[in-house]
């Protein structure tokens, strides 16, 4: 398992690091730089004649005058090695100042949103192959294909509807007033916790759906396999038997497709967390491509794919757990 | 020390319903095999997956059907009143009964390993620590002859021989040390070296742990070396029953013949082999009557296709079911078969 782990590690910091190659460069392709831009927001309708030697001296100030090599490594190696992932120019401070809450909160919504997944998918797939054929199963089908159906930020108006007339009307965004501006506390992170709810289900709202039939297929097939007889016929009690032998198989294509999981809700976000009025890093990172603010684009493109290469590796972990097979090679 | 009476077993199909198992009886003594022979689709495994409460739930077992096991303590345990998913069949399966199945490879789960299984099964029927346990596996490697058991105990089924998974699976279902082995066709996968071996193995194992055995086969050879007594199954029924020795040296039902026609002999390797003529029925398409009738060259047209024959008891443990040897009619099917010998005999 060590060797195994040790192999997938260094496949992650490589991809991270062609990963990190890639953002720099989809941060270099829009035409102009801040520089551009610094200018023409200081001195447009100014009078001011702006040369082109005033903006290769801002641009110089900015250090954006450097060739693309050099200012790639002193952008890593500032990450890197220091934590730092640049000025954000158009808000005059550092991009970890800019993104900070922000960062965590998508984070929190996609660890929320991954958990509310499985904890519904996984056992409630199980019981609808254990009881393949009942009313319950059918019904779960019926769920699945509106869950499919559904787009999500439909749902999101929905359930923010019932959620306002039930639970009151501070359902919107992630904190109540009186918490939105106060530093973190333990009050603050439950006040969280009980705005999270709401994205974190309609995101996986049809995640849970599809994993649904997902787990029902495997599960179906693996309650078929002998293996499951004969342990039956050495006298395993049922419950026990179920989680031991197939659903710890049946569970392995969700594993495995943990990256696409993470990958799609980081797509979908934007437009609930829009609707939910969170805040999140998909509108920052539209303002900052506008604004050509290349540090922060960069900065959040480079955290969502990191997260997503992360998730990988942590799937192909719990791959080579869950089927002993895998890490031996076979 | 098991007593199968009258034991039917129906299942609910989208084509209607159907009976794969009709009217069977059996008994096994402890220290005794009892072969079950029979065609694909005779009902051998089925009958023998109803004494574990193995069957799919789209299954019913008559309510005429008794079947009595006496367990390690001398108690007698009706296995057919016992609730499928009970703490008392539970009991059963594996501490008192062991199953062996076809499929080595499919009988391990992929993701635990040899010892975790046995371990698994030990701990489950006696109260032991799982270093015991471990040691007690380990133990039964040994015995069923898979070398360095110390070291296999940890492997995974994929790092196992063919042969030697073999061994493992029939460890695995003695683990628990149950007094009654069913083994469902456990050497039909294998080439005829490795199956020599295990059916010694086999042999081995019941006269050391005093096991009483049913060997499930579709081959009468496999039936000889194993099995003190036999029961011939065709289409759900036992049409022919006793001791292997008698019944392999003296055949009465016509299905039995053809089933040892149908066997290769050194002695007459120049002829062809020759099968019983016709296949098995589907068992939604039932006949009538006898249920070999449609494939039978002895039948007596207007009584084996109306009505079913009765069991005829031939001696001590010794049955079969054929209207040949009924007292009305054993006279006419000795004739019957004399003229057919004179017949032949100007041809040769």
């Amino acid at each position: 398992m060590l060797r195994f782990t040790l192999e997938r590690l260094i496949g992650m910091v490589i991809t991270m690091a062609l990963v990190s190659v890639m953002v720099f460069l989809i941060m270099e392709i829009p035409p102009g730089d801040y520089a551009d831009r610094y200018a023409f927001r200081k001195y447009s309708g100014t009078g001011v004649n702006v040369t082109e030697a005033d903006i290769q001296a801002i641009r110089a100030d900015l250090g954006l005058d450097k060739p693309m090599m050099l200012r790639y490594f002193d952008w890593i190696g500032g990450i890197v090695l220091r934590g730092d992932f640049g000025q954000a120019f158009a808000f005059e401070t550092s991009v970890v100042k800019v993104i900070g809450d922000k960062g965590w909160l998508t984070l929190g919504i996609l660890f929320a949103t991954l958990l509310v997944t499985y904890l519904v998918s996984i056992p409630v797939g199980i019981f609808a192959a254990v009881r393949r054929a009942s009313a319950m199963d059918y019904g779960l089908t019926i769920f699945s294909y509106l869950g499919l159906a559904l787009p999500n930020f439909l749902l999101a108006l929905v359930l923010l509807y019932f959620a306002n007339r039930w639970f009151g009307a501070d359902i919107g965004g992630l904190f109540s007033d009186q918490y939105a501006d106060a530093p973190w506390s333990l009050a603050k992170v439950w006040d969280m916790i009980k705005h999270l709810w709401l994205p974190a289900v309609v995101l996986a709202w049809s995640a849970v759906a599809y994993q649904i039939q997902t787990v029902r297929a495997t599960m179906s097939d693996e309650l078929n396999k002998l293996s499951v007889t004969v342990a039956r016929a050495r006298g395993v009690p049922e419950t026990k038997l179920l989680i031991k032998y197939p659903a710890r198989l049946a569970i392995n294509p969700i594993v495995s497709t943990i990256g696409f999981d993470v990958n799609r809700i980081f797509s979908e976000l934007p437009i609930v967390a829009v609707v939910l009025g969170l805040t999140e890093l998909g509108e920052l990172l539209l303002r900052a491509y506008l604004d050509l603010d290349m540090y922060v684009a960069g900065a959040i493109l480079l955290l969502l794919t990191f997260t997503i290469v992360f998730m990988n590796f942590v799937s192909d972990l719990l791959l080579a757990w869950l089927d002993p097979r895998i890490k031996l090679g076979a | 020390m098991l007593k199968v009476e009258n034991l039917s077993i129906s299942f609910q199909t989208d084509e209607g319903m159907i009976t794969p198992v009709q009217n069977v009886s059996f008994a096994v003594q402890a220290g005794r095999t009892l072969g079950i022979v029979g065609e694909s689709g005779s009902g051998k495994s089925v009958s023998t997956k109803a004494l574990m409460k193995l069957l799919p739930g789209n299954s019913r077992v008559s309510d005429e059907a008794r079947m009595t096991y006496t367990d390690k303590a001398g108690r007698e345990v009706r296995i057919d009143q016992l609730r499928p998913k009970g703490r008392d069949i539970r009991r059963l399966r594996g501490g008192e009964i062991g199953m062996i199945f076809q499929e080595p490879m499919a009988s391990f789960s992929p993701v635990y390993t040899i010892g975790n299984q046995m371990i698994e099964a030990i701990r489950l029927h006696q109260k032991v620590t799982k270093k015991e346990a471990r040691a007690q596996a380990i133990a039964m490697l040994d015995k069923v002859g898979i070398s360095n058991p110390v070291g296999r105990v940890d492997q995974y089924p994929h790092e196992m021989s063919g042969g030697m998974r073999q061994r493992a699976m029939i460890a695995l279902a003695l683990a628990a040390r149950p007094a009654l082995l069913i083994a469902d066709e456990p050497t039909t996968a294998l080439d005829v070296t490795i199956q020599a071996q295990v059916l010694e193995l086999m042999a081995d194992l019941q006269r050391d742990l005093g096991m009483g055995m049913i060997f499930i086969t579709h081959d009468l050879g496999v039936i000889a070396q194993v099995a003190q007594d036999v029961a011939v199954m065709y289409l759900g029924t036992i049409v022919e029953s006793g001791p292997t020795a008698d019944v392999i040296r003296n055949p009465r039902h016509p299905y039995t013949q053809g089933l040892l026609k149908a066997i290769p002999s050194l002695d007459a390797l120049h002829d062809r082999l020759s099968p019983v003529p016709g296949d098995i029925p589907s068992p939604n398409e039932r006949p009538t009557g006898c249920p070999f009738h449609t494939r039978c060259s002895q039948r007596l047209q207007g009584l084996c296709d109306q009505q079913l024959p009765p069991t005829v008891p031939l001696g001590p443990n010794r049955s079969v079911a054929c209207w040949l040897e009924t007292p009305e009619h054993r006279t006419g099917a000795e004739v019957d078969a004399q003229q057919q010998i004179k017949q032949q005999e100007p041809a040769q």
